[in-house]
């Protein structure tokens, strides 16, 4: 077919052409196929090959565990076999299905149905017992296999069960931390949900995904399985003595708002779930809104004194027990005359709440309420927590500004209460709680730690401060909380005794809310403690029902946590209250560098010397550092004090403060110090003498 | 045509474009055979690479065949003992796959034993009747319009090897088979009246067969509607589909895709371009078949260029050979043409298929280099299509080579 081609040549040339022709028609109909097939009915096949690769077997990769922050496990796997069937592959449904049903308990031509039927996989039984699954393998029936599956097991049963929630069959998280955390706890979501191949088995490839994100992550709580038992044990024993109906207890690490316990009443068991009820399995603590009553005060005492609209010692005046404002009486229990604001809380008094709101207007009531967190989630890693009810200011009546002020008209939940408390706790940061401390690979590393954040500053420092030794003064002899105060510590808390409301029906006759809540030790608190009761039926003050828990709870944890105390003794001897308190506020104001200055020229010390009104028979402490032992010896005996002097050299520390008011005849303690080369001591040397050598 | 003409005295370079485009397509078929295989190589084998292995060395040895060949001048299989010898040994070839040599797999006995690796003789087959059929064609040129020696020879062997095909079974090489031998008649100017006639004769024959079990007429009628029966008959296909529809595009990227998790039967050999789709997508569908259609399109070109009849025939059924068999590959994979075992090109695993397609490819460069020169003495007037056969017999051995 060179040169010259005869015609005979060209027609061959032509028939090819033609025939090359049908090819590229039949190539254009190829590519349009691959175009239809790819694009056009992409999604189609996509969703239909999707579907077998997962399949909604869902066999899981082995899910995480949840320990708690010491890592002893809360929730594990363990092994169970389960019985399954590929239909296509079964030559006798009705053989087979007559055989089994009775073996696996179940109904013998629901099982052929679904042995007829035209799929791969259907399960015959899940998580049977190991000689079931013995008897299922001798049987050998082609097409009926069995697979290892993993099943959740809570080795404390219904310990934590709330905070941990459960797993459902599928292991898939349905509650609790399994459910917040369910993506991390299982790995890779999607293929650990069953990416299988045609057999069923799994699909693992690490070119297909990372190898680590297909195991499932170890989720460590912040809380202490230790805490946890012995809140539950009082929440428990508590509810029985009183034949409550429910309650729950949050017990908060205020300096980083690390849950350290949360216990709900009524409980469950999650290795059990069929025997729960939902009513059982509520988390109280985070679901739960009720009124706090009297317990708020504490919060509405924080607004107006970091406002400045109530002076540390502004008196205010309790009409004796009962006013009329805008046509509602509010009563006290108690017909007082002038109250300071430390009695104000100590005795608890509506109509001096209702004053001191007045004062501070419903503007910044609401304002400082919000700040504290109410009415709105605090983030808790817990799912559905509630937000709790707090209508604007601009939507209260007149009376809505004197009933907030001391906890009625609003809702809360147990978790923002404790929330709230550790921001006056820790100097007036309001933290983030936190349940999850840390997420952890399967090989130990730290994939993912939760670190303490706080979310604002509610109030100054030294406003918490204040507000917190006028809570002390609450569990000291006269006020409401006496049951909640142990020895060797300091407690600041606050009672509270609500009737619970029904609606538009107004306020229950017989049906109460007792609670307490506070934290410890009050000048450095390690645990800040909310514990409500539901509906005792026995008691329902939240002085006698609430305050002795929290102080039971508090006095094992404290010791459990090894927290010394700082004195022995009687509790509730002012004298040693006070100085320590004093020896807190001096650190605090030291700490506070950016709120420094301002404390340095309120001078807290002088403040609370002027609130601390003398006795009868008391002293004030007399000036005795920087001085000599002899010098020190003379100023104390005439001050009528006895001295009881540490170490040699110069007065680096004393308890009492000075200006503390102090019984005639007390003893007085004063550390001495070597002087240092260069000068005097510094406050730092002095604090830390204080700190660490307490009265035996 | 005119640069072939002055260039015709001397043997020329070989089309480095059809050397290029196979190269590239068989680089490619290794990478994917990977893709496919690993995931079955490892739960059949425990050897991720085994079918890498073999296809890497398969390549090797098909091209080292395709350059052995291509240096060679094609006119050595215009002697009719060559011929006859190539096509007879191919045939005895598809016959010992039915005596204890053969293999049977899956109730087909299309395999031989030799030591340790297993040939398909149907793939030597299909290239020596193209070479057999391009002989044939040329010698008796002249009387090509007559039904005795123009037609019915060329009908009765293909007749006798599609016959020995059916028997393995092995139905997409029938058809390919058949194909190959209308294009190839009609390349050759049969008459169009027995073309259709033997088309009339062998359509029922084809019908009977299709539906004389209903097992395969069942088996052929899945393609219209696979997903009907996709845990069924319509399983692979439907399998298939997937793989494209998950590809979408651009594809998944290759060693991501899923199918070939056991799901897709085959997904290395004849659905091999399902696995390109759904790693691909429906881009690298397309560039495959860009560079198939340079291979096809090449090939058709040397034919055209082709010196003589004789080349100008293997080549254009060469081309086709090889274009039909990747339109039926993807079309069948697609779901556009019924089920057939039928592989891709250079691209799928097995080494007979490679090594012979690379063989094929082989000649095809050798036409390319126009291997020996033509009669001067009869260049201008010359009618090579009547003479030039017998004279090129003689010289072949002596310079085939350049």
């Amino acid at each position: 077919m060179v040169s010259l081609p005869s015609g005979r040549d060209q027609w061959i040339r032509v028939r090819i052409m033609l025939l090359v022709i049908v090819m590229m028609a039949g190539a254009a109909a190829v590519a349009h196929g691959a175009w239809q097939l790819g694009v056009t009915r992409a999604q189609e096949l996509t969703d239909l090959a999707a579907e077998q690769y997962t399949r909604k077997i869902k066999i899981s990769a082995h899910r995480g565990m949840i320990t708690d922050r010491h890592g002893e496990e809360l929730a594990v796997e363990i092994e169970v076999k389960s019985v399954y069937a590929d239909p296509r592959k079964v030559t006798n449904p009705q053989l087979v299905a007559a055989t089994l049903s009775p073996l696996l308990g179940k109904d013998a031509t629901k099982m052929e149905s679904r042995l007829g039927s035209d799929r791969h996989f259907v399960w015959l039984k899940r998580r049977v017992s190991p000689q079931v699954a013995q008897a299922v393998e001798k049987l050998g029936f082609s097409g009926v296999s069995l697979l290892d599956e993993s099943k959740r097991f809570y080795p404390n049963r219904s310990l934590g069960s709330h905070i941990i929630g459960f797993a459902g069959i599928d292991s898939n998280g349905l509650e609790g931390v399994e459910l917040r955390f369910d993506g991390v706890l299982q790995g890779n979501a999607e293929a650990a949900t069953g990416l299988s191949d045609a057999r069923g088995r799994m699909v693992f490839s690490d070119g297909i995904f990372g190898s680590d994100g297909i195991v499932g992550r170890n989720v460590e709580l912040t809380i202490d399985r230790t805490l946890q038992y012995i809140v539950e044990q009082e929440l428990l024993n508590t509810i029985r003595v009183f034949e409550a109906k429910a309650g729950h207890i949050v017990m908060m690490d205020p300096s980083t708002g690390e849950i350290l316990a949360l216990a709900n009443y009524p409980t469950y068991n999650p290795n059990r779930l069929n025997k729960s009820t939902a009513e059982n399995r509520r988390n109280r603590a985070v679901l739960d809104v009720f009124e706090p009553g009297s317990t708020f005060k504490v919060f509405t005492l924080a607004a107006a004194l970091n406002a400045g609209k109530l002076r540390p010692n502004q008196k205010t005046f309790c009409e004796r027990g009962r006013m009329e404002i805008f046509d509602v009486v509010i009563h006290d229990d108690h017909r007082d005359g002038w109250l300071n604001p430390t009695e104000c809380l100590k005795r608890s008094s509506n109509i001096c709440f209702a004053k001191i709101a007045a004062g501070l207007s419903k503007k910044r009531l609401y304002h400082y309420i919000r700040r504290f967190g109410f009415g709105e989630r605090t983030h808790v890693q817990l799912p559905f927590e509630m937000r709790g009810t707090l209508n604007h200011h601009k939507k209260w009546y007149d009376i809505d500004t004197a009933t907030t002020s001391f906890g009625q008209g609003i809702g809360v939940t147990g978790i923002q209460m404790a929330t709230a408390l550790s921001a006056i706790a820790n100097g007036g940061k309001l933290m983030k709680p936190l349940i999850v401390r840390r997420v952890i690979g399967q090989s130990g590393e730290t994939e993912r730690s939760f670190s303490p954040q706080v979310r604002r500053r509610v109030i100054s420092r030294y406003t918490a401060r204040m507000v917190a030794d006028m809570m002390t003064a609450v569990t000291e002899e006269g006020g409401t909380g006496t049951q909640a105060s142990l020895n060797g510590y300091l407690v600041a808390g606050k009672t509270g005794t609500a009737q619970k409301s029904e609606g538009s029906k107004g306020y229950a006759k017989d049906k109460w809310v007792a609670s307490f809540f506070g934290f410890v030790p009050s000048d450095r608190p390690r645990l800040a403690i909310s514990i409500v009761i539901d509906e005792p039926l026995i008691n329902h003050y939240g002085g006698t029902v609430a305050a002795p828990v929290f102080k039971r709870i508090a006095d094992q944890s404290l010791r459990y946590l090894g927290v010394s105390p700082r004195f022995s003794g009687k509790s509730g001897t002012s004298r040693k209250k006070k100085n320590v308190k004093k020896a807190k506020v001096e650190r605090s104001k030291r700490q506070d560098s950016e709120n420094g200055s301002r404390d340095e020229e309120l001078g807290p010390a002088s403040v609370f010397a002027d609130m601390l009104e003398l006795g009868p028979g008391q002293v004030r402490t007399p000036h005795l550092i920087g001085m000599s032992m002899s010098d020190a010896m003379e100023v104390l005996s005439s001050e009528g004090l006895r001295p009881m002097f540490m170490g040699t050299g110069i007065a680096a520390e004393q308890i009492p403060q000075p200006d503390e008011p102090v019984d005639t005849g007390e003893f007085v303690q004063v550390n001495f110090m070597p002087l240092p080369d260069h000068g005097t001591l510094s406050e730092e040397d002095a604090d830390t003498g204080a700190d660490s050598q307490g009265v035996p | 045509m005119n640069d072939a003409a002055t260039t015709s005295e001397e043997s020329g370079h070989m089309d480095r474009p059809l050397f290029v485009a196979v190269i590239l397509l068989v680089a490619f078929g290794i990478v994917m055979v990977y893709s496919a295989s690993a995931v079955m190589a490892t739960h059949q084998m425990d050897n991720s690479t085994y079918f890498l292995g073999r296809q890497v060395v398969y390549a090797i040895i098909g091209i080292v065949i395709m350059m052995v060949v291509s240096r060679i001048d094609y006119h050595v299989f215009q002697n009719s003992a060559v011929v006859w010898a190539v096509l007879g040994i191919s045939f005895a070839g598809l016959l010992l796959c039915h005596t204890p040599l053969g293999a049977t797999i899956n109730g087909a006995s299309r395999w031989i034993r030799l030591g340790p690796v297993t040939v398909q003789p149907a793939e030597a087959v299909k290239v020596s009747l193209v070479i057999w059929l391009s002989y044939s064609l040329a010698k008796k040129s002249s009387q090509i319009k007559s039904f005795s020696i123009g037609f019915l020879p060329h009908l009765l062997v293909p007749g006798v090897l599609m016959f020995a095909c059916m028997l393995q079974p092995d139905f997409g090489t029938t058809v390919v088979i058949a194909l190959l031998t209308f294009s190839l008649l009609f390349i050759a100017g049969a008459k169009m009246g027995y073309i259709m006639l033997a088309g009339i004769v062998a359509a029922p024959i084809a019908y009977l067969l299709a539906t004389g079990s209903e097992y395969r007429f069942r088996r052929l009628l899945t393609f219209l509607d696979p997903l009907a029966t996709r845990y069924g008959d319509g399983y692979q296909l439907t399998q298939s589909l997937f793989g494209f529809g998950s590809g979408g595009l651009t594809g998944v990227g290759v060693g991501d895709g899923l199918q070939k998790f056991l799901f897709l039967p085959e997904a290395h050999n004849d659905f091999i371009s399902s696995i390109i789709a759904e790693e691909l997508g429906v881009i690298g569908i397309w560039a495959t078949m860009l560079l198939c259609a340079v291979v096809v399109g090449r090939g058709v070109l040397i034919g055209f260029r082709s010196k003589d009849e004789f080349g100008s025939f293997i080549a254009s059924g060469l081309s086709i050979l090889l274009g039909v068999q990747v339109l039926a590959n993807m079309g069948v994979a697609m779901g556009l043409l019924p089920t057939k075992g039928l592989n891709l090109p250079f691209v799928s695993f097995g080494g007979s298929a490679l090594v012979f397609s690379l063989g094929a490819i082989g000649v095809l460069l050798s036409i390319s280099r126009g291997g020996v020169v033509p009669q001067p003495k009869e260049m201008g007037e010359r009618s090579w299509s009547s003479k030039g056969n017998v004279r090129k017999a003689d010289k072949a051995g002596s310079e085939g080579v350049v």
